[in-house]
């Protein structure tokens, strides 16, 4: 018994005194008077796996060069959280994020401010857009089911509907050429029969799957209740199984996307349709006390890659 | 004297019957366990086995490394392991001592009244979703670590840290604790303190030395319930560990990284290695619990052979 206690308590004096050691050696590391100029940069990340990170990585090709000492967060509003919290923290939220709620402070890239406008005509660089392809015309398993893809394209890049979907779904879509469902509708006869019993498959890209989910989700009322099917499995897989040797095999799909541009392999000029649905975009973002306003892709670089440590007084 | 003979007869094959149902439910649910085991040990196993369709991963670097990076591929659990004992442990350092003296306030110097609704309070607390217990140390845990830090001038990940992590585990495991040490103390036979009382020995005297003494290896019990709690909680400890992507960490300050986090944290969203890899890291987790609760379970057997 006594032998044991002693064995915990030479334990616990073991575990304090490193504790402590460590916290000394932070405490030389930093300077107290200011809490954001010159203090460490506390940098923030999504898990590998989020397409928000692939999204940034991307954009200042960033490559496997993050920090090591970066803190991993879970979701896009723990991140808004946690660097609304840390007056040394910076990382990166999609543009749908509510800022001021979280105590955050977007920051432009390269000069130009985050919105949906910079982000429609293309002068917001930190952003990606949301693609699609269909099969090729007469290549699906019936006219019926080749129309409904038709009316699921015109309801998710014509109609009002459909946008209003897309964007509450995290898309930055433009709304102004957008007409009433009904009106869209029209145009396509098989909408009011019963559908039940033809199923739409989905795939590509695992970003959009939100974005997809939630209109066909909201089409299948609208198109005679008829079925659908996500296989979302990666940007790469949306050509080979809707145009290429992939098209006829059991992973076949009707409609693919891809949660970049098409390259130069994917030849989409044989599909029926192919096109983009809303563009996706990422901003960084700092605690709204922080002097910061702009960032360009070497300063969010070096950041990000840990050879820049501390904030710069401004 | 037929229809009594007719009777029995039925009774006996009802019993038959309930046996065979019994015996069926036990089967079904001893096979779970099976099943589960199974199921998480082929997944968990086969990155490592040559032939693996992602590309088969060193199974020393991976229990081992100090690095985990999904990133670059790279899965080192060994600093996670040992992240996840200091954790638990220290949890555990703290919770015990307060559950245990709560335990005997409750079931022997408390009025009645009093004794009867804390309990109440503290089994109320048992009963709270571990995601309540995150919401909780993520708001008000992670805001007192960042005031103390920045006292002591120490930057921190805006309070996320091994010691709210800590903190929160100490919280967690306490009613568990509690409840055992209460159950324990008042197994304890009713003789043994009349006996140190009469010997002259004080109330507190024989709280200590004679009633913690009888009532240890139930207390120890319920050390193990506590700590395989500890180890286990997913949900809250990622809300306030910060996820760190190498270590091990000592600092208190300083963000971390546990088995059950890195297996939720972005669980939903991925496929492939990433995937499977957790299967490995729930084997590793299994593994440490296994051996830890042994570890304890032979001390416990020497306390209790000590009188």
């Amino acid at each position: 018994m006594k032998k044991i206690f002693k064995l915990l308590v030479v334990a616990l004096i073991a575990i304090s005194l490193t504790a402590c050691q460590g916290a000394g050696n932070q405490t030389e590391g930093t300077q107290t008077d200011s809490p954001t100029t010159g203090s460490t940069i506390n940098v923030y990340t999504r898990d590998a796996s989020s397409g928000t990170r692939e999204a940034f990585e991307d954009a200042i090709g960033l490559g496997e060069d993050l920090t090591d000492s970066a803190s991993e967060v879970s979701s896009n509003g723990d991140m808004a959280t946690r660097v609304g919290q840390d007056t040394n923290g910076i990382g990166y939220v999609s543009l749908t994020t509510d800022f001021e709620a979280n105590n955050i402070k977007p920051l432009s890239f390269e000069g130009v401010e985050a919105s949906t406008d910079t982000v429609l005509d293309g002068s917001y660089k930190m952003q990606r857009p949301f693609k699609f392809m269909t099969r090729a015309a007469g290549d699906f398993e019936s006219d019926e089911k080749e129309e409904l893809v038709q009316a699921f394209i015109a309801f998710i890049t014509e109609s009002q509907e459909g946008l209003t979907v897309v964007s509450e779904a995290g898309g930055i879509v433009d709304m102004s050429n957008a007409r009433p469902w009904s009106e869209v509708a029209a145009d396509y006869p098989v909408l009011n029969s019963d559908n039940s019993a033809i199923t739409l498959r989905t795939g590509g890209s695992t970003s959009v799957e939100k974005v997809v989910s939630a209109a066909l989700e909201a089409f299948q009322p609208l198109a005679g209740n008829v079925q659908y099917a996500m296989a979302q499995t990666g940007s790469g897989d949306a050509f080979p199984r809707t145009l290429a040797d992939e098209k006829d095999g059991p992973n076949a799909i009707d409609i693919g996307f891809t949660s970049r541009e098409f390259n130069d392999e994917e030849d989409v000029s044989g599909a029926m349709e192919s096109g983009e649905i809303c563009k996706d975009a990422v901003v960084v973002v700092v605690e709204a006390s922080n002097p910061m306003t702009d960032i360009t892709t070497q300063e969010a670089y070096d950041i990000f890659s840990g050879t820049k440590t501390t904030f710069d007084a401004e | 004297m037929l229809a009594s003979a007719k009777r029995i007869k039925r009774n006996k094959t009802l019993d038959r019957l309930f046996r065979y149902l019994f015996m069926g439910m036990a089967i079904l649910s001893a096979s779970f366990i099976v099943i589960i085991v199974l199921f998480v040990c082929a997944k968990g196993i086969a990155p490592f086995l040559p032939g693996y369709e992602y590309g088969q991963v060193d199974l020393i670097s991976f229990l081992t490394g100090s690095v985990y990076r999904q990133d670059r591929a790279t899965y080192g659990v060994g600093f996670i392991i040992i992240n996840t004992l200091i954790c638990s442990f220290l949890a555990l350092l703290i919770s015990f001592p307060i559950s245990v003296l709560t335990a005997l306030f409750i079931a022997k110097i408390a009025p009645n009244k009093l004794g009867k609704a804390m309990q109440s309070v503290i089994e109320l607390l048992a009963s709270v979703p571990s995601v309540v217990y995150g919401i909780f140390a993520s708001g008000v845990i992670t805001a007192i670590v960042r005031s103390i830090a920045e006292s002591l001038g120490i930057a921190t990940f805006g309070g996320s840290s091994l010691l709210a992590v800590i903190v929160l585990l100490a919280i967690m495991i306490f009613p568990t604790l509690t409840s055992m040490s209460i159950t324990a103390i008042r197994a304890v036979d009713h003789d043994l303190e009349s006996a140190s009382l009469a010997l002259g020995a004080t109330k507190t005297q024989t709280n200590f030395k004679v009633v913690l003494t009888a009532a240890k290896s139930g207390i120890f019990a319920g050390a193990i319930l506590g700590l395989g709690r500890a180890f286990g909680e997913a949900t809250a400890v990622s809300m306030v560990a910060g996820n760190k992507l190498f270590g091990p960490t000592f600092d208190l300050f300083d963000i971390t990284r546990t088995l059950t986090s890195t297996i939720l944290t972005g669980l939903k969203e991925t496929t492939g290695l990433d995937y499977d890899i957790r299967f490995s890291i729930g084997l590793v987790l299994i593994a440490v619990i296994f051996v830890s609760n042994w570890i304890l379970n032979q001390v416990k057997k020497r306390i209790g052979n000590q009188v």
